[in-house]
């Protein structure tokens, strides 16, 4: 009984995981060629920098915000990297491509700390804007990249045959969960997010933190955008549509709560990697993709309804 | 006791409920006869919100049995419980703010009290039964604690309620107001409606209550008519052991100024102006509104001021945001423990070191070692019953979040502590502590300025006290010279 009920809190705490788990079952009992290496790699490496927004969301999150307009931003950082490359070394092109990320995010938390805006809706205005821009831009076509050494980031493999992308999100991965948990930034991130009056009462800059926050998140967007640019060797106004979305419902699977003040990084990267696989185990078993969107809408519901019941039952607690 | 079952309008037999890892009740028996005023008092933790919320149908009972009005209670919810004639008034009221007196009173039962026109009609009746004159038209936001608690009592007669739970009914009232409340109370007791009083205040248990229950760790120690106790019996009751003292000896290390606050302005405030001496309790007498707390947050730094001149040791500070206020040696315990003073998803050592990060870190990280130390310490010299340093903020009683939110500001080694309501919803036990840390903190050197709307509290602390009314400082006193009488009628202005 006991065990049962260990298991099942367990379970409860560790929802995402314990989805991945069962998928991973899942396609033991298929035929597909969801067990090669070729395949988990790819998948991974797909899935880097998703995870690498996601990073830069959860912050905000964590903070008690949210960031819609990450989507955006990524393809429009593609572009304009791409189209500096020819005026001026690569690097920076880079540097400027992810101030711009820096730049929208530093008026996305202008709006949200300074004028007590909703994050939500001040976030997906600024997608559209940064959407429209990108647009604008390109004049809606793609933009091929002509730099082979930019190629190369995102595609090349520099250590022991590990793709770059995956080494590059390991890194970002330790980095974020160093700042959360060992800085004083990442504590008050906490506590401006776990009680915004407190932490100011508190001596704690509540303003500033929350605020440097949204710019951390609008640079990593910006980065994962050149990396996205740098992976498919060109730029568009496209990619990233549904970008946004599927991150903040990823760290929300994760368990980083948009109530603010809990989470991390890690929980995070689980959540999304769910997502992810999810996507890939249904690719593999060969399901429509129109079936897709339908399952992974119902699978978040789910998992999002089990967090909710589970909060409720600890309330009671309380 | 030989009396009849239709005597008593409840009774709770062996009822038992556990959280995970705790025993919030263990075998409680409690029987409530009609029309009698019964006071529950205990430590915090000691089972009474608990029971509370079983009898209201929040949470369901392990095991045991619920009689109500005759009648078997299993499982019910607040609503069920309401309609059977249950109703409970929480510490924190559990009105909509954004809504009309009238349509709180009568809420989710619109259509019931006849629309718009009946609701408010209705609700005026009912407030005009109990000598109140607030419009029904008025926003709860717009009201007073007072005011608000009297929406509240009227709602609960709107049931016809037969049994109505007040869990610390008292606790933001202000004297006058508490005369208010009494009244009403016995005026319900005369219509035969009976009362489960819950406080801390013995005080008002001997003025009001017939009878009254003890309860310790989740067990009932007693039940006895309150004529039969004194106040010491009743204290070693809820403690387990003797309290001789309510509060110690007034600790006496007042020394040369140390801060000049003058013409501190603000909307409300008109031209504060007053010194704190080192080693100083400084009491803050006045009525809930009368402009108390604003005058801290002020010289705080929380608030916005109009005009505000800080002298500490002689030297003009300018103090715009609680930051200036920390970096200039203040700290403050705010009135609201739950909204200004825990971060509620933050563990125990957490809280504590939130206002210190910089004495926890190694280099330019944050070290958990440190930090467990420095929450280990305070638990140990505070006394925090906490079951670890990483245990949710959450899960401790008020008077040990209360202790952690002092600890968090005794780590920055205040000049200036100012405490508003330090004791608010504690129990005995933990309000002498908090004292002997009051004492403790001025002995070392710091200055407090305390506000509290207990005023024996004040009395028995502070070696100087101020009365404010209506935004002004209205008189000073010597606490041991001047009688509580003399210093209220101040107060009132």
């Amino acid at each position: 009984m006991s065990v049962v009920r260990k298991v099942v809190r367990e379970i409860e705490k560790r929802k995402a995981l314990t989805a991945i788990l069962l998928m991973l079952f899942i396609m033991v009992f298929f035929d597909t060629r969801f067990y090669t290496a070729y395949n988990l790699l790819d998948m991974l490496n797909s899935a880097a920098i998703l995870e690498m927004l996601a990073f830069g969301v959860t912050l905000v999150i964590i903070c008690g915000g949210c960031d819609f307009s990450i989507g955006a931003m990524m393809s429009l950082s593609g572009i304009i990297t791409i189209k500096l490359m020819d005026h001026m070394p690569l690097g920076f092109a880079i540097c400027a491509a992810i101030a711009c990320g820096a730049l929208a995010g530093f008026v996305n938390g202008f709006f949200v700390v300074k004028q007590k805006t909703e994050p939500f809706i001040i976030t997906l205005g600024m997608g559209m804007l940064l959407k429209g821009i990108a647009q604008q831009i390109t004049d809606a076509h793609p933009v091929p990249a002509k730099n082979l050494t930019f190629m190369k980031i995102a595609n090349g493999k520099v250590l022991f045959g590990i793709p770059n992308l995956i080494i590059i999100m390991v890194v970002m991965l330790l980095v974020f969960y160093y700042i959360l948990r060992y800085t004083s930034f990442g504590r008050n991130c906490y506590a401006v997010g776990g009680d915004y009056n407190v932490a100011t009462q508190s001596g704690i800059r509540a303003e500033r933190i929350k605020w440097s926050a949204f710019v951390i998140c609008g640079a990593m967007a910006a980065f994962c955008g050149v990396l996205l640019s740098s992976r498919l060797n060109t730029g568009s106004s496209i990619y990233g549509d549904s970008t946004a979305l599927s991150v903040n419902c990823g760290c929300v699977v994760g368990g980083t709560s948009f109530a603010g003040g809990v989470g991390g990084v890690p929980q995070s990267f689980i959540g999304l990697l769910a997502i992810q696989l999810l996507e890939n185990c249904m690719n593999m078993l060969g399901i429509s993709a129109y079936v897709q969107q339908v399952c992974e809408g119902i699978i978040i519901l789910l998992i999002l309804w089990f967090d909710n019941y589970a909060q409720k039952r600890k309330e009671e607690a309380v | 006791m030989g009396r009849e079952l239709s005597d008593r309008i409840l009774s709770v037999e062996h009822v038992s409920k556990s959280f995970p890892g705790v025993k919030a009740l263990d075998d409680v028996s409690l029987e409530v006869g009609r029309g009698v005023v019964h006071g529950i008092v205990g430590e915090n933790g000691a089972g009474k919100s608990t029971l509370m919320k079983i009898l209201s149908g929040v949470y369901t009972k392990d095991s045991g049995t619920v009689e109500f009005d005759g009648q078997r209670v299993e499982r019910t919810t607040p609503m069920e419980s309401l309609r059977r004639g249950l109703s409970i008034i929480y510490q924190e009221f559990s009105l909509i703010s954004s809504m009309t007196v009238g349509e709180n009173i009568f809420l989710g039962r619109f259509r019931e009290a006849g629309g718009m026109k009946g609701t408010h009609q209705k609700a005026g009746e009912l407030l005009g039964q109990i000598g109140s004159s607030i419009s029904t038209h008025k926003l709860v936001s717009e009201l007073s604690t007072s005011e608000k608690q009297m929406v509240e009592i009227a709602k609960a007669l709107s049931f016809e309620s037969k049994l109505i739970i007040m869990d610390e009914p008292s606790s933001s009232l202000t004297e006058e107001e508490l005369a208010k409340l009494g009244a009403l109370i016995r005026q319900m007791r005369e219509k035969g409606i009976s009362i489960l009083y819950i406080s801390h205040k013995l005080d008002e248990i001997f003025e009001y209550c017939d009878v009254v229950t003890i309860m310790r760790d989740g067990h009932v120690i007693d039940t006895r008519p309150v004529s039969e106790l004194d106040r010491g019996e009743m204290v070693g009751m809820m403690v387990g052991r003797t309290i001789e003292n309510e509060y110690p000896e007034r600790p006496r290390a007042v020394g040369e100024p140390l801060m000049r606050v003058e013409h501190l302005t603000t909307g409300k405030l008109k031209d504060i102006s007053f010194t704190l001496n080192r080693g100083e309790i400084l009491g803050f007498v006045g009525l809930v509104g009368a402009g108390r707390t604003e005058i801290v947050r002020a010289i705080y730094g929380a608030d916005k001021v109009k005009r505000k001149e800080v002298r500490i040791e002689g030297k003009s500070l300018k103090i715009t945001s609680p930051r200036d206020g920390k970096r200039c040696g203040m700290a403050l315990v705010p009135e609201d423990r739950k909204q200004q003073g825990l971060v509620l998803p933050f563990s125990v050592e957490s809280n504590i070191s939130m206002a210190n990060l910089e004495k926890v870190k190694r280099g330019i990280f944050l070290s958990p070692d440190k930090e467990r130390k420095m929450a280990e310490e305070n638990i140990d010299s505070l006394l925090i019953k906490t079951p670890s340093p990483t245990a949710a903020i959450v899960n401790l009683s008020g008077g040990n979040q209360q202790k952690c939110i002092i600890a968090r500001w005794l780590e920055t080694e205040p000049k200036i502590f100012i405490m508003d309501e330090p004791t608010r919803g504690i129990d005995v036990g933990a309000k002498y502590e908090i004292y002997m840390l009051m004492k403790k903190a001025v002995e070392a050197g710091s200055s407090i300025i305390l506000i509290s709307s207990e005023l024996p509290e004040v009395l028995h602390m502070s070696n100087r006290v101020l009365t404010i009314a209506d935004g002004r400082i209205t008189g000073e006193f010597d606490p041991e010279k001047v009688s509580a009488q003399e210093i209220m009628n101040r107060a009132i202005g």
